[in-house]
């Protein structure tokens, strides 16, 4: 009985069986549903519809269909399904702005979509197929894509060498080399230099404790808006290398009374000629006739000078050297003359030339430099220091060891300190979930993370040990950009270890010629066969160019070609001897094997040649519109008054075939010069000359100018 | 029973949801200048920065290395060449002037030079210089920075599109 009972079907459980049925259908009906509804066939059907809409349907629709599109890049090892809503990336009438994104095109950029993929620049999940996971970073991803203003960190992934393209990379990387970030950090494709901050060792000899402390405190001037001096600091540079670190007052004590006691090495007081001394003791216009000779020999190619102009601040000269407005406050005259007799006496990796200085004009400069470039108010808030307690410098030793000072100064006796900051090399890389935001009230995500790290560290983690540093507000998003480029060792093979060069002076001549190179830093300018700085010309073919007598002349006595430079090469007051071997070496050497010189005789050029030329210069081609000859014509290229003394005859006519094939950047453009307008053009230019030859040649030439 | 057909309801329900997702998500609260390449100061308003795209960064390159001297008052070394010039050349961002000419005439006159195009012979030609694709960066470059603003020359100028 009980068992027919249990077997009884009563019509409500059928009812309920049928309804459960029915339910069950309509649930698996409702899943294809939904699958229609899905984002990215929205955008699917979407396309349709617009290229629809399009005259070129038939095109755009050609690669058509319906599922998800992927596309699978072998070489990056990645597949990526951003082109199943991007569906008209790749299609050249869908460029303009006016195309409703999703499917507007790519604007052209130097790597194709179809090889590239989108994910490898713009970052993102190239898997995920809804709009948010593939952009932002949500829950289940880690990578947000980069806005576009920082794409360029992309580049940097694999573009390690110098890229114009990315100017915001490189002006990033730029500032991470000269700020020496790879002082205390590992950096993809950096390396640290021989030299970071300068060489403690000896810097009780050079400057007071007093000076120590005003500079760990307030380095730096900072100006309120009206423009007065809020903290009258010593260094008036906008980005100076050397930033703030947070230290107490008793710390600073400790560090200035450690660093203060650091003599290693006297310095000996150079006795001038007496007679010197004594003739220009009393006269107040030594300082005058030093300041003079200071900017005679363009001291601010490399040093700048802060000059009040109409309220503002503003720093005139290069940045090479230190800025050395106050000076005189640093240093004291004892010093200043031994440095400026043999910087590399005191710190033998300076970059300094070894000026050859006649006694006078030594005397006469390190008047103006100790009276004028002073600050009687610097040290106005510096308490006195008094004299030092063992257990203080005992302090100063430990801070400068545990607070990274040791990582860019030498002191003889301290281990150098290295990797003191993070490891930077793979941070771009990084995932939100590696990054700690500890309080700081910004969103969670990779860039503002770096930013906020660099703009007060202690923002993000208030037991920071990295310094404040002030970056120029223009460098900030530049710096984030180079270190979201940074992503660890090459990932992408066959594009090969491309590293940043950083200038060298891997060019080492010998001899007589490379103890002169050596001497007078002409690295830190000039470029030689790819090495060097890039402020002034590059000399690789200079011997092509010109006579070994203008080049001698020139040493003598530098003169600027380009009204237009504010840098000019600084009066070295190199000896007769050295002249004539960088001349001759030059001369030598630093050859294009595109110049013959022997090829083009010095011929006399016929006078009515030199009389086409002068009618091409002037009429044809217009070229006043750059040069200047005399006292007309424009400021862009090089002044040509002294043309047929500077220039050889076969360098002239190369020069006018190609400019760019003798100097890549050469600003001037190729013209489609015929050989006889060449040669016109040649015989003019050689008739230009200024000084004693002019008038020989304006003779020989029956007055070709 | 009754709580067995709520469950299969809300199931039902529930699975609409991921379907109607806000499909424009995206339109985040960024600035206009996280969208853009690259920027350049408004020449007659320099607190203005103007967006680029990567094609006018390239044009604003070589702008910068070859044409700034003499096409604008204040050049990276200073003073500006235009002065010394007759006629004087028209500034790169003056729209008035440029504006009004197409791309294919900008195009050329910067290839062949002045003289070539009627125009002074002061104007060199770059054509043997510059790659066309770098001439057509620099068009692009000039077109956005124009005030007033460029809005696209009558007839259509050639596209960036060739490689």
């Amino acid at each position: 009985m009980a068992s027919e009972k249990m077997g009884k079907v009563t019509n409500g459980l059928r009812l309920a069986f049928a309804l459960s049925s029915v339910a069950f259908l309509l649930t698996m009906a409702l899943s294809p549903l939904r699958d229609l509804l899905l984002e990215w066939k929205h955008y699917k059907r979407e396309y349709v519809r617009f290229a629809e809409s399009r005259p070129d349907t038939k095109r755009l629709l050609a690669d058509y269909n319906s599922g998800i599109d992927q596309i699978w890049l072998p070489r990056l090892n990645a597949t990526e399904r951003c082109v199943t809503c991007h569906q008209g990336i790749d299609q050249q009438s869908l460029i303009d702005s006016s195309v409703p994104e999703p499917f507007r095109a790519h604007l052209f950029i130097p790597h194709r979509v179809k090889e590239w993929g989108c994910v490898v620049c713009h970052r993102g999940q190239g898997l995920a197929t809804t709009v948010k996971e593939a952009h932002l970073a949500t829950l289940t991803w880690e990578q947000s894509q980069l806005p576009i203003s920082y794409i360029q960190g992309s580049c940097g992934v694999c573009h390690g060498a110098e890229m114009p393209e990315a100017p915001r990379l490189s002006k990033g990387r730029e500032v991470l080399a000269d700020l020496y970030c790879v002082g205390c950090h590992k950096l993809q494709g950096m390396t640290r230099p021989v030299m970071l901050g300068p060489d403690l060792t000896n810097v009780g000899n050079k400057t007071s404790k007093e000076w120590i402390f005003k500079w760990l405190k307030e380095p730096r001037t900072v100006s309120d808006a009206n423009g007065n001096a809020s903290v009258n600091g010593y260094e008036t540079e906008p980005e100076p290398r050397m930033p703030q670190f947070r230290f107490n007052d008793a710390e600073i004590r400790s560090l200035a009374l450690f660093l203060g006691q650091q003599k290693a090495q006297p310095i000996e007081a150079y006795r001038f000629d007496t007679r010197i001394a004594a003739a220009w003791e009393k006269r107040p216009e030594v300082v005058d006739q030093g300041e003079v000779r200071f900017k005679q020999m363009f001291c601010s190619t490399c040093h700048s000078l802060a000059v009040v102009r109409a309220g503002e601040t503003q720093l005139i000269g290069g940045n090479i050297g230190p800025e050395l407005t106050k000076v005189a406050s640093k240093v004291n005259s004892d010093w200043l003359i031994y440095w400026l007799r043999d910087p590399q006496a005191y710190l033998p990796h300076s970059l300094m030339p070894r000026y050859g200085w006649t006694d006078e004009d030594l005397y006469k400069v390190v008047q103006y430099i100790m009276n004028r470039l002073t600050d009687q108010d610097l040290f106005s808030n510096v308490p006195k220091l008094g004299t030092a307690q063992s257990s203080e410098i005992q302090l100063g030793k430990k801070l400068f060891q545990e607070r990274g000072c040791s990582s860019c100064h030498v002191i003889s006796g301290i281990k150098m300190l290295e990797d003191f900051g993070p490891d930077l090399s793979s941070e771009g890389a990084k995932t939100v979930s590696q990054l700690e935001f500890g309080s700081a009230k910004i969103e969670h995500n990779l860039i503002p993370f770096l930013d906020a790290k660099m703009a007060d560290s202690f923002s993000v983690n208030p037991n920071a040990r990295m310094p404040q540093y002030h970056f120029k507000e223009e460098d900030l998003p530049a710096l984030t950009t180079a270190l979201l480029g940074m992503t660890g060792p090459q990932s992408i093979p066959g594009i090969g270890t491309l590293v940043i060069p950083i200038p060298k002076k891997e060019y080492q001549p010998a001899g007589d010629y490379g103890k002169a190179y050596e001497r007078y830093k002409c690295y830190v300018c000039h470029r030689f066969n790819g090495f060097g700085g890039t402020l002034a010309p590059d000399l690789s073919i200079e011997g092509s160019r010109a006579p070994r007598r203008w080049i001698a002349d020139f040493l003598k006595n530098p003169q600027t070609l380009r009204p237009m430079l504010i840098f000019r090469m600084p009066q070295f007051n190199i000896t007769d001897q050295e002249v004539d071997v960088l001349a001759g070496y030059i001369k030598m050497v630093l050859q294009s094997a595109q110049v013959d010189e022997h090829a083009t005789s010095l011929q006399q050029f016929p006078a009515s040649q030199t009389t086409m030329g002068k009618q091409l210069y002037e009429v044809k081609y217009q070229c006043q519109s750059c040069h200047t000859i005399g006292s007309s014509g424009g400021y862009v290229g090089p002044n040509l008054s002294n043309a047929g003394n500077w220039l050889n005859v076969a360098w002239i006519e190369e020069w006018l075939k190609n400019p760019q094939a003798l100097v890549p950047d050469a600003i001037e453009p190729r013209r489609d010069l015929t050989q006889e307008e060449i040669q016109a053009l040649t015989a003019y230019l050689v008739t230009l000359k200024q000084g004693s030859q002019a008038k020989q040649a304006g003779a020989a030439q029956g007055g070709g100018k | 029973m009754r709580a067995f057909s709520a469950v299969m309801t809300l199931l039902v329900a529930l699975s609409f949801l991921p379907g109607c997702r806000q499909h424009h998500s995206l339109t985040t609260e960024a600035k206009p200048l996280d969208s853009a390449y690259g920027t350049e100061a408004d020449w007659n308003n320099p607190q203005r920065l103007i967006p680029l795209n990567y094609q006018q960064v390239q044009g604003q390159r070589v702008f910068y290395h070859e044409c700034v001297w003499c096409h604008a008052d204040s050049t990276p070394a200073g003073p500006s060449n235009r002065t010394n010039l007759t006629p004087s050349p028209a500034l790169a961002n003056d729209g008035a002037t440029l504006n009004g000419l197409n791309n294919d005439y900008l195009q050329n006159v910067i290839s062949l030079g002045g003289s070539a195009m009627s125009k002074s012979a002061m104007m060199p030609p770059w054509g043997r210089t510059l790659r066309q694709d770098e001439i057509k960066a620099v068009i692009a470059f000039i077109r956005q920075i124009a005030q007033p603003v460029y809005q696209g020359s009558s007839s259509a100028g050639p596209k960036y599109s060739e490689r």
